[in-house]
């Protein structure tokens, strides 16, 4: 059980910055996700804490002690890989069973923690198989398995459901997090997939092009985007938005001028926002926040525009319907009995309760 | 459509079914040929040394041997020595095989999964010096054994061979070793393992086909090894039996039922390890892992 803490953590590849000026502090035994697309310096971040690549500068600690200069061995970490990495010439047993006949652990209770794992995991009857006779479900539980049995202080997952098949990810998504309620320990997590962040970190990392974009709670991340990309990265189908709209007063009222509509600020962000009124903005709404008229949640500020229908995407539960105005696409998701058609041109409601305006220039959320 | 190009079809499968007939038989007939010509000398041999030196003085080394003298073999092996012979060619053979094969694989694994200043031009030296012709070498490696007070003994033979292998099985293991996957070696370190450990507990055994293919590939090399013997060696009781059958050329008479019944125990060993490891390298191949 240890916290961890990047503070100011670089890392240079020659000239390429993978890592820029990180800071972060993780609490013992908290779920966090590191997310990001690919080159973002999420796998490098958690490398680095693993001690598999060195810090070029700052420091990283597990509990209190400096690590940037204890081996991988001495971290008390313990590591799942993307491609699981089990070792293909021993059983499934002596996988598990290797950390700790390093570590000079009593025979006996080898055997104990190795059959008591084995049995949480549901691989008991696996133990005597080599990795090439297992499916990819089975070799990731054991990469699993092989992870907790050590009883690490903290516990790093580099991707280890992207090899899975989408059924298969989604029943290990609720499996770990299940395992960290039980185990308790720090764990953290890297993956490119906001899905996963979001369903299962505690707090969740978002990076981008080495340097950390945002790090806060799901619901906040999603509510209350620090910028563009955590806007747009954060949710699917993704944030629409609107750009070079313009903040202004118009008849003593604040609205957003897209161009193409005019909206009206929320009386609950009017105070928020009128120290940045003649200002550039981007205006970003999530597609849930554009409903169809007749199916308009409650208690919201509407605003209503028009638009024409181009796509409709039927997903059963959802219409996901692409709206055109004036050269502009967005997406809108409508109730599934919401009577569209493509063609058409309809009413639509945007929700403004979450609203999102952005600067022009800097791209960071208007506060 | 189909009612038009199904006469069309069948009128070509005849002469077709023919033509490749005539094909397969050709390259049987060629095949057959080449090996049997392969065949030939060992046919010579094998000939030759179940029949006495009279009957070769009759009848030629062409004919059907009058009488069947299987105590050539036994001659051989003890009269001609080529028990001791064979002894030697071990002793040689064996340590060199666990010399090369080891500091190969160390040498392997640094070049294959260290970044270090210098790694490709040391990997290119390597490469390089199997291209050497060993010929020109002859004379400073006889001059250096002599310096060293190594002429004329075991080690010569086992150091010589052991460097002389080692650029180009290092060349083979550490290509090897670059497709063993990063992660397995990261999750050995994060696992409690040092280099060496993962080298040894991971790295080799990960290794075993290109070791074994190396293995059998050297053995058969080293074993036959004639010419650094003859150079290096002077006393009969250390000769290898590649130089060993050459002693029992004479000048004026050579006894060619018991050098050829020689020449056949010393392959023995060859084609055992060949046939042994061959099947375990097939094996070897099929190592899964990741995903």
């Amino acid at each position: 059980m240890a916290s961890v803490t990047y503070r100011n953590v670089t890392k240079r590849w020659g000239d390429v910055v993978a890592v820029k000026n990180l800071s972060i502090e993780i609490p013992d035994g908290e779920f966090l996700v590191f997310v990001g697309p690919s080159g973002c310096g999420k796998s490098t971040s958690l490398r680095m804490l693993a001690g598999l690549e060195e810090v070029t500068e700052g420091e990283i600690l597990i509990g209190d002690r400096v690590v940037n200069n204890v081996a991988p061995k001495d971290r008390d970490i313990a590591m799942v890989f993307q491609s699981y990495a089990l070792y293909p010439h021993m059983t499934v047993y002596d996988n598990m069973a290797f950390g700790l006949r390093l570590r000079r652990t009593p025979k006996q209770v080898i055997d104990e923690r190795v059959r008591e794992v084995a049995a949480s995991l549901g691989i008991e009857n696996l133990l005597d198989r080599r990795p090439r006779q297992l499916s990819g479900g089975q070799r990731q539980r054991v990469a699993v398995g092989r992870a907790i049995v050590r009883e690490p202080a903290v516990f790093l997952l580099d991707e280890p459901l992207s090899n899975l098949d989408a059924k298969l990810r989604v029943e290990a998504r609720a499996f770990i997090s299940k395992l960290h309620q039980r185990l308790g320990t720090t764990f953290i997590y890297v993956t490119h997939d906001q899905v996963e962040a979001m369903t299962m970190g505690q707090r969740i990392a978002v990076l981008r092009a080495g340097e950390l974009m945002q790090i806060d709670t799901p619901t906040n991340l999603y509510d209350h985007p620090a910028n563009v990309f955590v806007a747009g990265f954060i949710g699917s189908p993704a944030m629409n938005f609107f750009d070079n709209s313009e903040l202004k007063e118009v008849d003593g009222k604040m609205v957003v001028d897209t161009g193409l509509f005019q909206i009206p600020v929320p009386s609950t962000r009017i105070e928020t926002y009128r120290p940045h009124l003649g200002k550039r903005v981007i205006f970003g709404i999530r597609p849930e926040n554009i409903a169809h008229p007749d199916y308009q949640p409650a208690n919201v500020e509407p605003a209503m525009v028009e638009a024409n229908v181009d796509v409709v995407e039927e997903m059963g539960n959802e219409k996901i319907v692409y709206l055109e105005e004036g050269g502009k696409t967005f997406l809108a998701r409508f109730d599934p009995r919401a009577d569209v058609h493509v063609g058409e041109r309809i009413n639509v409601v945007l929700n403004l309760y979450n609203m999102q305006l952005f600067d022009q220039e800097t791209e960071q959320a208007l506060q | 459509m189909a009612t038009l190009a199904k006469p069309h079809a069948a009128s070509r499968v005849g002469p077709l079914a023919t033509r490749k007939h005539i094909n397969s038989a050709a390259k049987y007939i060629a095949l057959t040929l080449f090996t049997l010509t392969w065949l030939l000398p060992i046919f010579a041999t094998l000939l030759t040394s179940v029949r006495t030196m009279d009957d070769i003085t009759l009848h030629g080394f062409w004919s059907l041997p009058s009488k069947f003298a299987i105590e050539n073999f036994r001659n051989a092996w003890v009269a001609a020595r080529v028990r001791q012979y064979l002894l030697n060619s071990f002793i040689i053979t064996i340590p060199s095989l666990l010399g090369m094969l080891f500091l190969a694989s160390l040498s392997a694994y640094a070049l294959a999964r260290f970044k270090f200043r210098g790694n490709l031009l040391i990997y290119f030296m390597y490469v390089a010096g199997t291209m050497l012709p060993f010929q020109i070498l002859l004379l400073p490696v006889f001059r250096l054994t002599n310096r060293l007070g190594l002429y004329d003994t075991y080690g010569a033979l086992i150091l010589i061979h052991i460097a002389f292998q080692l650029g180009f099985c290092t060349f083979v293991m550490r290509n090897f070793m670059r497709t063993v996957p990063g992660e397995i070696l990261d999750a050995a370190r994060v696992d409690g393992c040092g280099e060496f450990r993962i080298y040894w507990q991971i790295m080799l055994p990960l290794s075993l086909p290109s070791l074994a293919a190396l293995a059998t590939l050297e053995f058969t090399w080293v074993f036959n090894d004639f010419l650094w013997a003859l150079i290096l060696l002077q006393s009969d009781s250390l000769r290898p039996v590649t130089a060993g059958l050459a002693t029992l050329q004479g000048q004026y008479v050579t006894d060619w039922p018991l050098i050829t019944a020689g020449a056949l125990l010393a392959t023995l060993p060859t084609v055992f390890v060949f046939v042994f490891l061959q099947r375990y390298f097939i094996q070897g191949l099929t190592l899964g892992s990741g995903k």
